[in-house]
């Protein structure tokens, strides 16, 4: 098939979309669904600007993912963790002054929530391993490691959308 | 130039692996199989073109780790480099292959690609690929004809080529049960912490006390695939571990590759370093052991 | 308590909620009505090259393709994608030889990368395919990639006007004997007790930001081209677009997108003109052409490799007597900053130190790599790369600390700066050298790294730099502000300066604010609409807090002295015993006799009758407050930067531990974002002194335009940061502020240097200095460590 039709929950809202088979889930996002939240940086998974959250909890390249065959997953974009109001990350990001230009920005969000989801409590080693997927070429990481780190602090109490998440996963599993 | 935007191909999603080698029975060349996608997704905008691609996405039943501490371990087709991470098994008794994949990639590509990928790719640099040859790894393949198993080091016939035929399917990868003594230890050198191997090394050793009964040696980036140092293993062979045959051994070992000036580093660099990585693994996965 | 309401504190960036939510738009975001995709057809293949042939009929009949254009289809025009052409005079770029050499599509291959034609479709896949089906076919041409082979006879001449391929030298007319400095240094250097020298190699730096070059133009029903682009400069953009299409500014206009990050990358123009002439073969028509990672690399600008040859004369007791340098810049295919980063890099070297005597010669030559051009600090960190290291080997062979000679010798309030009779206004650079020895523990750590032992060696290293608050006066330093009072007394600014990420537009809204008595919140900027906001030079050369706050400032002062005259009406005071207290104005000796700064706005803008008088309320006319600023100044900050490291001697691999930046930033107008400033700029000063150059195999393709081989340092291997800024208001900043914008690159690059320097007692000529430099010096130096 050169067309697939699939289901994609995006951002909280499930889609019944068809796409081409060869389309990345990066366009996806942006040139199909308008999220233009989700970067290119550089097209080959060094750069992390793409980063999105697939399934509440784990963090993707969308740059080498294909939508195709991602059928009945659920993706996360830097504008879907602040469909209530900041995330902790998001506030925290913003109160370190973690933010330059902007453009690694969204991907780092994500990247960021997405650890958090994982290790609620990580040490400033396990964070900036973990980010070692992300580039930014303005701030030198250190505010962005203070960001992740105050956001830690409200963790995971404050991430009421994984709650959501994770409750309506549940219920449809029941 | 390379481009955001793949060449056109077929998909085919099949949802079981009886379906998925009828297809590639019936396809063979034609048909390419994608997994996580990190290495085939690039390839495919730089300049890899396959009419088909068949997708493992909604495969059943591969993505499982188990560990026996008889049959040793058994990786399904679709686990994941992050699974590899989070498995205490892995982690308890084949710390090469976890630091492996500790240090493989970055943390959203191990979300994606799959251990069995990465042998499949069959890249000298690949770091979890370097960890299977040391602890010594079987490939199992599946076609309409059946199952067969592959040893690791028969697996890679040269760069970019493996034993696999196209109408197979890799669906395991097994590892035998660690001894009472045994330990292992990956090692990797880059130009910055993500990043592509520019030399990597693992190896395995039984060990009796201080005596070394058989040794695995694996190194990577320094040929056409990742190597096994057999001269320097049987340097090792029932003898104990002193600095003396850590000399012997670190001399021996660029003896055993022949690495190539590329992007990452020069071949005078790694056969400089080589003896000096190989020495220090050994140090440290005859710790591992006792 | 702080003498100010907003300046000196951590408020949030004004663009930090749209930037954590990803809604900025970015120019790759934008999507308009009819919107056509461009695909610029570039050589990949060669280096150096004629086109012989170049076929379109293959990617016409692909469906969905609309045009494709060669050269002969655009514009003749040739231009220069630097900026340097409009920051001085005719007259000066005349006698500095500035070219403007290069063409929108070309059938001579200069560099890898140089555009041949483009595609029009309606979708980015069909331009793709499309551009991957025009036949070119190409004759090498002889290929050459540094100055020495560049300056060969024989060898290929890239532009008839320039011999040997020597795009530039200090221009005798203006430098006598090619050379600029104080003193006579060749006779100077006759009074040296101890003399060092060597030739140095500075590596090609790419500045990778992350938003990659994208653009969309479109010519409107009026005939009027629109440029949607991101380019540090938009007012230049604006006019180079202007005269190459050849139309009057006002039939082109410059939407200024979100900036994904400069350093440089994009000062002047990129690909706008390639953009904008595939928009104007399709009137009505917006096009959007998107480059790839690999073609950003390609396209635009990056540092200016070079051969750096230095001599520096000392007397016994470390009198510097005198220096000598010569900086072969490598500029690549096409002049751009030619002329800019030879001239500049000698001015950082002038700045520094107290020698006797000082001469400098700066070249330039062309090659078949992708062009150089501006990158942040534009000439500091080759400098700093070759100055410092070889200060510390003379300070070696002399017996003196490297910190107390720094203190003893750099230069300081009254002495020259690095334009010559523009002296230094204020200087903390000797505190910053006590502090930061302080902060990493200098003298103990000397001390202890005397006496290493193992395999694993330690070292520290120390560097001092010099930069510019704006480019004043060796190039245009020119900003245009108009504040506009709202009838409710707050106010808009416009101004052109543009925000890099840096968070320029953050700090020139706390300047407004404070200037004005207003909250932040009152405050709004209106910026990156080239009809709305006067001249802008752009944002470089660390200049847009500085001449762009100063201009703010200039015309809040004229916002304020309006406010006061009505005032003094209303008040019926004169002007001289009248308060400007934020939102109020009030008598001095009576101060309830007062009146709102929103008062006078309202009145001014709804200027009613009053029934009962028969006369106007208040003075008529809204208030606005105009500066065309041109800089009285450049105060220039100086920094130190001490780094601790550790090398394995079996591997070569090195350590960062720590990195002391300090910077004598005059006064701090927003600690989180220069604190900011400093350690990105470490970032990327580590890149050059130890993982980034831009290879080229023999055919003179680069081998690494992407990020999986071309490496910077990362979150995980940052070493431990430390921020020290020192302040000492400047007379001359916008509250007293210096700049902070380049200095974080510069002394990264020599501390990182002088502390290998330290730790194995081997200096290394080329940068960047990697493990298998470090091996082999290790082993061709017989040096044991175990």
């Amino acid at each position: 098939m050169k067309e697939r039709a699939i289901e994609l929950t995006v951002n909280g809202i499930a889609l019944n979309i068809t796409v081409p088979v060869h389309q990345t889930l990066l366009d996806t996002l942006r040139e199909q669904l308008g999220f233009t939240d989700t970067k290119y940086g550089c097209g080959t998974g060094e750069c992390g600007a793409c980063s999105v959250i697939i399934d509440d909890q784990e963090s993707l390249c969308s740059c080498m993912a294909l939508a195709s065959t991602l059928n009945g997953r659920s993706i996360t974009t830097a504008a879907g963790l602040a469909s209530n109001g900041l995330n902790a990350v998001q506030q925290a990001f913003i109160d370190q002054t973690a933010v330059q230009c902007g453009y690694c920005t969204p991907g780092m969000v994500v990247k960021s929530t997405s650890l958090l989801r994982k290790n609620p409590n990580p040490s400033e080693e396990e964070i900036r391993k973990e980010l070692e997927g992300n580039i930014c070429r303005c701030t030198g990481y250190d505010s962005i490691v203070k960001a992740v780190q105050q956001a830690a602090q409200s963790f995971p109490e404050s991430d009421t959308q994984w709650d959501n998440a994770v409750e309506l996963k549940a219920g449809a599993n029941s | 130039m390379s481009s955001r935007i793949l060449p056109n191909f077929d998909l085919l999603v099949p949802n079981s692996t009886s379906e998925a080698v009828n297809l590639l029975a019936h396809y063979q060349e034609r048909a390419a199989i994608l997994a996580g996608g990190t290495d085939l997704i690039v390839a495919m905008k730089m300049n890899y073109e396959s009419e088909i691609l068949i997708s493992v996405s909604e495969l059943d039943g591969l993505d499982y780790i188990d560990f026996d501490p008889n049959s040793g371990l058994h990786i399904g087709a679709k686990a994941t480099v992050s699974q590899i991470l989070d498995n205490a098994d892995v982690k308890q008794h084949y710390p090469a292959l976890w630091q492996a994949a500790n240090v493989f990639a970055t943390p959203q590509i191990r979300t994606a690609a799959t251990l069995a990928g990465n042998v499949l790719r069959g890249s000298p640099a690949g770091d979890c690929s370097c960890a299977l040859l040391a602890l010594g790894a079987r490939i199992v393949l599946q076609s309409t004809e059946g199952k067969r198993e592959v040893a690791i080091e028969d697996f890679w016939t040269g760069y970019n080529q493996n034993a696999r035929k196209p109408s197979e399917l890799a669906i395991e990868i097994i590892v035998d049960a660690p001894q009472s003594a045994t330990g292992s230890a990956f090692h990797r050198m880059t130009r910055v912490n993500e990043d592509l191997a520019k030399l990597n090394g693992s190896v395995r050793l039984d060990m009796d006390g201080n005596v070394c009964k058989s040794a695995r040696i694996a190194m990577g980036c320094v040929g056409p695939t990742t190597l096994r140092l057999p001269k320097t293993e049987k340097l090792l062979q029932n003898e104990e571990i002193t600095p003396e045959l850590l000399a012997h051994v670190a001399d021996m070992v660029p003896t055993e590759i022949s690495p190539i000036d590329d992007k990452r580093s020069t071949a005078e660099y790694r056969l400089m370093v080589s003896g000096v990585v190989i020495k220090r693994l050994i140090e440290q996965a005859a710790t591992a052991a006792n | 308590m702080s003498q100010f309401s907003v300046i000196g504190k951590s408020v949030p960036k004004v663009d930090a909620y749209e930037k954590v939510t990803g809604q900025p738009i970015y120019a790759a975001d934008l999507k308009m009505q009819g919107m056509l995709y461009g695909k610029i057809v570039r050589c990949m293949e060669f280096a150096h090259a004629k086109v012989i042939k170049l076929d379109f009929s293959e990617a016409l009949k692909i469906p969905g393709v609309v045009k494709v254009l060669g050269p002969e289809d655009v514009t003749q025009t040739t231009y220069n994608t630097g900026a340097c052409d409009e920051m001085v005079s005719d007259k000066v770029g005349h006698l500095l030889g500035d070219l403007k050499d290069q063409s929108i599509f070309t059938d001579h291959v200069r560099h890898q990368g140089d555009a041949i034609c483009g595609v029009i479709a309606i979708s980015e896949e069909i331009a793709e395919r499309a551009a991957a089906k025009v036949i070119v076919e190409y004759e090498p041409l002889q290929v050459f990639m540094t100055p020495s082979e560049a300056e060969k006879t024989g060898t290929h001449q890239l532009h008839p006007d320039k011999a040997n391929n020597m795009a530039f030298q200090l221009p005798e007319a203006m430098f006598p004997g090619n050379s600029y400095g104080w003193g006579d240094a060749d006779e100077a250097m006759k009074e040296a007790d101890i003399i060092v020298e060597d030739d140095f190699y500075v590596n090609k730096q790419k500045q990778c930001q992350m938003e990659p070059h994208a653009y969309i133009a479109q010519v409107d029903g009026r005939g009027r081209l629109n440029c949607w682009s991101s380019g540090q400069m938009p007012k230049i953009t604006h006019q180079k677009i202007a005269r190459l299409f050849n139309m009057p500014m006002s039939m082109v206009k410059i939407h200024s997108t979100t900036i994904g990050g400069g350093f440089g990358a994009r000062l002047g123009i990129i690909a706008e003109p390639e953009t904008c002439a595939l928009a104007m073969a399709v009137p009505g028509r917006p096009v959007k052409v998107q480059t790839l990672r690999e073609e950003d690399w390609i396209i635009s600008e990056s540092r200016h490799a070079g051969d750096y040859w230095m001599r520096l004369g000392f007397k016994k007791d470390g009198t510097p007597v005198a220096c000598q340098a010569r900086f072969k810049a490598n500029t690549g295919a096409y002049f751009t900053h030619a002329s800019g980063v030879p001239f500049t890099t000698g001015a950082w070297l002038s700045g520094m130190y107290k020698f006797g005597a000082l001469g400098y010669q700066g070249e330039s030559y062309f090659s078949n790599q992708a062009p150089a051009g501006a990158y942040r600090g534009y000439g500091n960190p080759q400098t700093n790369f070759v100055l410092e290291q070889l200060i510390d080997r003379a300070l070696t062979q002399l017996d003196l600390d490297p910190v107390q000679w720094r203190l003893n010798w750099h230069k300081g309030v009254g002495d020259d700066g690095w334009c010559f009779g523009v002296k230094y206004p204020s200087c903390q650079l000797s505190e910053c050298l006590k502090q930061g020895a302080e902060a990493i523990e200098w003298n103990k750590k000397l001390a202890e790294f005397k006496n290493q032992t193992g395999t694993k060696r330690r070292g520290v290293g120390v560097s001092v730099m010099n930069h510019t608050s704006g480019a004043m006066p060796m190039l245009l330093e020119h900003t245009v502000t108009t504040v506009m009072m709202n009838e409710d007394g707050s106010a808009v600014v416009a101004t052109a300066c543009s925000d890099l990420g840096q968070g320029s537009h953050t700090v020139l809204h706390q300047i407004a604010a404070e200037a004005l008595g207003l909250d932040m919140n009152e405050v709004t900027l209106k910026t990156g609409d080239s009809d709305a906001n006067g001249f802008d030079i752009g944002s470089h050369a660390s200049r847009t807090t500085y001449v762009g706050g100063n201009s703010i400032l200039e015309a809040c002062d004229d916002i304020k002295k309006q406010l006061l005259e009505r005032a003094s009406k209303h008040l019926d005071t004169a002007v001289e015993n009248l308060e400007f207290g934020g939102k109020t104005i009030f008598a001095k000796h009576n101060p309830e006799n007062s009146i709102t700064t929103a008062e006078i706005c309202r009145l001014g803008v709804y200027n009613y009758m009053d029934p009962e008088t028969g006369e106007p309320e208040g003075a008529p006319g809204q208030i606005f407050g105009f500066s065309s600023h041109f800089a009285k100044h450049n105060s220039p900050p100086f920094g130190a930067c001490f780094v601790e490291l550790e090398i394995d001697t079996e591997t070569g691999e090195i350590e960062l531990l720590e990195l002391v930046h300090t910077h004598d930033i005059g006064r701090t107008l927003h600690p989180a974002m220069a604190e900011g400033q400093m350690v990105g700029g470490a970032q990327q000063g580590i890149g050059m002194a130890l993982t980034e150059e831009i290879y080229y195999d023999e055919q003179g393709r680069a081998v690494n335009s992407s990020f999986t081989d071309y490496k910077m340092y990362g979150s995980s291997d940052m070493p431990k940061m430390k921020v020290i800024l020192v302040e000492d208001p400047d007379p001359h900043g916008p509250y007293g502020a210096k700049s902070v914008g380049e200095a974080g690159l510069t002394s990264p690059v020599g501390a990182i240097a002088n502390a290998v320097y330290n730790a194995l007692g081997i200096q290394f000529k080329e940068a960047p200095i990697t493990p298998e430099k470090v091996l082999k010096a290790i082993k061709e130096n017989g040096l044991n460590f175990a």
